[in-house]
């Protein structure tokens, strides 16, 4: 009964602190929101477009350019306005289309054309989409040049020729298929996996935070008070264990609750879900615990609390699916607890996985919590009845 | 001048005694960053490492050129490349993880092209590398257009001097045909990429983000002494008020630039940062601690109690983080987000060191500087004032 109570005032303290309406409440949903909007869904990478005159050849490759799915494109009216944009970033890549193609092609002279890209990312894909797309409008041009060299006809009259020739020619169709099972399957929703991502992060983030009420609770003399009552020394200590759980639990459930009402995420079964969520819970308030009872400074363990949960939460792949990671990264990561609990949410969210299926995931979290509790125990009788 | 610089060396001291300035503006900041840069370093910084295969059961002149093509490709040092005999081979090749993607070029293929008949090249990728699929289609594409281009120039060629389409006619041309898809150069002309490399970024980032949660305990002070009386004494003191807002602001300013000064210097020895012209940074560094000091000192002024400062502050701290692109950088192209991260000095400091990359002079980082001490000043002198007249009731 009364580790209940003692848990209970946690919950409720946490609850009362107004700083926690945003970090708690606001903050998380916001996150998910702006990784969704940012990383999840169609990201269409942007190819800017500089014409150096409103010849043929180049509104034609710009217009091309334009027509391409899955690619937005962008006019500048300067070459160094798109060069400066794909330099800081926000433009992917850019192709600039000097002055005077129309003449350069019609002298039966290479037609040059700039291409700009950050060394990053998307560069040699678009490069690549780039030279597909210009050769489709530069084609009748050369043929154009070639006939002219090859017979007295001007170029002119020998392009005349070649556009109309250029529609009879017989299409070779690319065709493209995939081979294997993705890691992140279509069906998988925008919001998903950072959904995922930030439920453990903050989980183990508000765990972590409570660290510092508990170190006030110390400051206080509260504990010492609590034991001056007729209440055991074993039922202080799990009941500031079960408060830092109902904290945990309360970010946990409340991020799977509103994340599956405002943007539908699949969390996968049910029952896998809750379990896992509750042994990861588990893990989290044990850190708590042990952070609380070993720090006596409550900035020194706010500062300390907010470096490891966005380090292990980044190590354990809240930040970078895992599967991204290279082959010792990804045995590295399963020190952490969130590495494990981020595999169970992917066996259920992304292979329709049940309880069954997470059981190691399960475990291996179970023991965290067993000796993260085991230790925080341990030393939270050694603070509270230290003279 | 002696009062301000008496109490911020007093709390400096008291500040670096109780070790957790030291563990969020150094500590904290330093770990993540090489963390970060453990996680993200290989995904940010990426040669795309491409390795294509081709299959061709052609066979012929024609689809020869293909082979030539990524066999080009292969020269610029931008993949690899590997032959298989069989479709089968080629997939295996791809679950095994040997190749990204390959392309088939199915029997028959000449002879389409000779006859002017469709024809068909398929591309087959690996459904975990759609980039490395994704340039291996436009590659083909590109070859499918360039033989066009061949069929088409030789077409013109017959029509403008009236003769018929013959192999004979093929036979006196002068030049190949193939020559015809070559009529532009798509030349990579990127000089400069003002852009951070990402352990660089990340430094930046954690040393910007942590930056406003430094300098709080600096411009807190104000609020602790308040709180626990001793500001009353202080007051009674034949020191002036300003000396006594100055003094707290002098050490938000020497606790900022004390932090990210070790930050720069040991991100650079220990991780590997580059962060370009120290003068320039240095610029950087002074405008965003000034701004750090202004927003947080805006914040204490409008709080009512520590806590409620430090809550609020933290929470500032953090939005303005986050929209400052100090974990991921924002937006892209010319949407809402790309515009709404300059709001926040966070996004200058980083834009202000990406002017700065490549080895540019210390001046280019002039212009953000410029911005950030927009920030500085417009919220400092209001905290100043606010700060001033609340202390003097």
């Amino acid at each position: 009964m009364r580790v209940w109570a003692i848990g209970a005032t946690n919950i409720r303290r946490m609850l009362r602190e107004r700083s926690n309406i945003f970090f708690v409440f606001i903050f998380p949903i916001a996150i998910i929101l702006l990784i969704g909007a940012q990383f999840g869904g169609d990201f269409d990478p942007v190819i800017g477009v500089h014409l150096g005159d409103d010849g043929e050849i180049a509104t034609s490759i710009a217009t091309e350019l334009e027509s391409l799915e899955d690619i937005e494109t962008l006019r500048f009216e300067t070459e160094d306005e798109l060069f400066s944009r794909v330099e800081y970033g926000s433009v992917q890549a850019g192709v600039s289309l000097p002055a005077g193609m129309d003449d350069v092609a019609a002298a039966g002279r290479v037609v040059e054309i700039g291409f700009v890209a950050r060394t990053d990312g998307f560069g040699p894909q678009l490069q690549a989409i780039a030279a597909a797309t210009i050769s489709e409008v530069m084609r009748p041009v050369g043929a154009a040049q070639f006939a002219s060299s090859e017979t007295d006809v001007p170029f002119d009259r020998a392009l005349a020729i070649a556009r109309p020739l250029n529609d009879q020619i017989a299409a070779i169709d690319v065709e493209v298929a995939t081979l294997g099972e993705a890691i992140f399957p279509q069906s998988l929703g925008r919001f998903d996996l950072g959904a995922a991502s930030q439920l453990v992060l903050f989980t183990f983030l508000t765990a972590l935070a409570g660290s510092a009420a508990l170190i006030l609770t110390r400051q206080l003399g509260i504990s010492q008070r609590m034991l001056s009552t007729p209440t055991s020394l074993r039922t202080v200590v799990v009941g500031e264990s079960v408060g830092r759980f109902g904290v945990a639990m309360v970010q946990g459930v409340y991020i799977v609750v509103l994340t599956l009402i405002i943007f539908g995420v699949n969390w996968g079964n049910p029952v896998g879900a809750v379990l896992l969520l509750i042994v990861f819970s588990a893990v989290g308030a044990g850190a708590g615990v042990l952070m609380g009872s070993t720090f006596s400074n409550d900035q020194q363990a706010g500062g300390v609390g907010v470096m490891l949960s966005l380090g292990l939460a980044a190590l354990g792949g809240c930040m970078l699916p895992i599967e991204l990671f290279s082959p010792t990264m990804r045995q590295v990561a399963h020190i952490t607890p969130h590495a494990w609990a981020m595999d169970g949410f992917a066996e259920l969210v992304r292979r329709g996985g049940g309880p069954l299926d997470i059981v190691p995931e399960l475990s291996v979290l179970a023991l965290y919590a067993v000796v993260l509790f085991a230790l925080a125990a341990w030393r939270l009788r050694v603070a509270i009845t230290r003279p | 001048m002696g009062a301000t610089t008496r109490i911020a060396t007093k709390d400096l001291k008291l500040r670096i005694r109780d070790r957790s300035a030291i563990i969020t503006g150094i500590i904290a900041p330093l770990f993540l960053a090489f963390i970060f840069q453990l996680i993200f370093g290989g995904a940010f910084d990426q040669s795309l490492d491409l390795s294509f295969g081709l299959v061709d059961l052609d066979g012929t002149e024609v689809s020869a050129g293909l082979g030539q093509v990524l066999d080009a490709i292969e020269g610029e040092g931008v993949a690899t490349v590997e032959r298989f005999g069989s479709r089968a081979e080629a997939e295996d090749a791809i679950e095994e993880g040997g190749a990204d993607a390959f392309i088939l070029i199915d029997e028959g293929l000449g002879r389409s092209v000779m006859t002017n008949m469709e024809a068909t090249i398929e591309v087959v990728g690996d459904v975990d590398a759609p980039t490395s699929t994704q340039i291996a289609e436009s590659i083909a594409t590109q070859y499918a257009t360039g033989v066009g281009a061949a069929q088409l120039a030789v077409g013109t060629t017959a029509a403008a001097s009236g003769t018929p389409l013959t192999p004979d006619f093929i036979a006196s041309l002068s030049a190949d045909p193939a020559t015809a898809a070559f009529s532009y150069e798509l030349t990579d002309v990127t000089t400069a990429t003002r852009q951070l490399d990402a352990t660089t970024y990340f430094a930046a980032g954690m040393a910007v983000f942590f930056l406003f949660f430094t300098v709080q305990f600096g411009v807190l002070g104000l609020l602790e002494e308040e709180r626990d009386g001793t500001l009353a004494r202080l007051k009674a003191a034949p020191i002036s008020r300003a000396s006594i807002v100055a003094g707290k602001a002098l050490l938000a300013f020497l606790l900022g630039l004390i932090s990210t000064s070790v930050l720069v210097v040991s991100t650079q020895l220990l991780l590997g940062a580059s962060w370009g012209s120290p003068l320039g940074v240095a610029v950087l560094v002074v405008a965003g601690v000034l701004a750090a000091v202004g927003i947080m000192g805006l914040v204490a002024a409008m709080a009512r109690t520590p806590e409620g400062a430090g809550n609020l502050g933290a929470i500032i701290a953090v939005i303005l983080g986050m929209l400052g692109g100090v974990f991921f950088q924002l937006g892209s192209g010319d949407d809402f987000l790309s515009r709404l991260t300059f709001i926040t000095p966070h996004a200058w400091f980083m834009r202000g060191l990406a002017d700065l990359a490549d080895g540019a002079p210390w001046t280019a980082a002039l212009p953000a500087a410029g911005a950030i001490l927009v920030f500085a000043v417009s919220t400092g002198s209001v905290g100043w004032l606010l700060l001033r007249r609340r202390i003097s009731e």
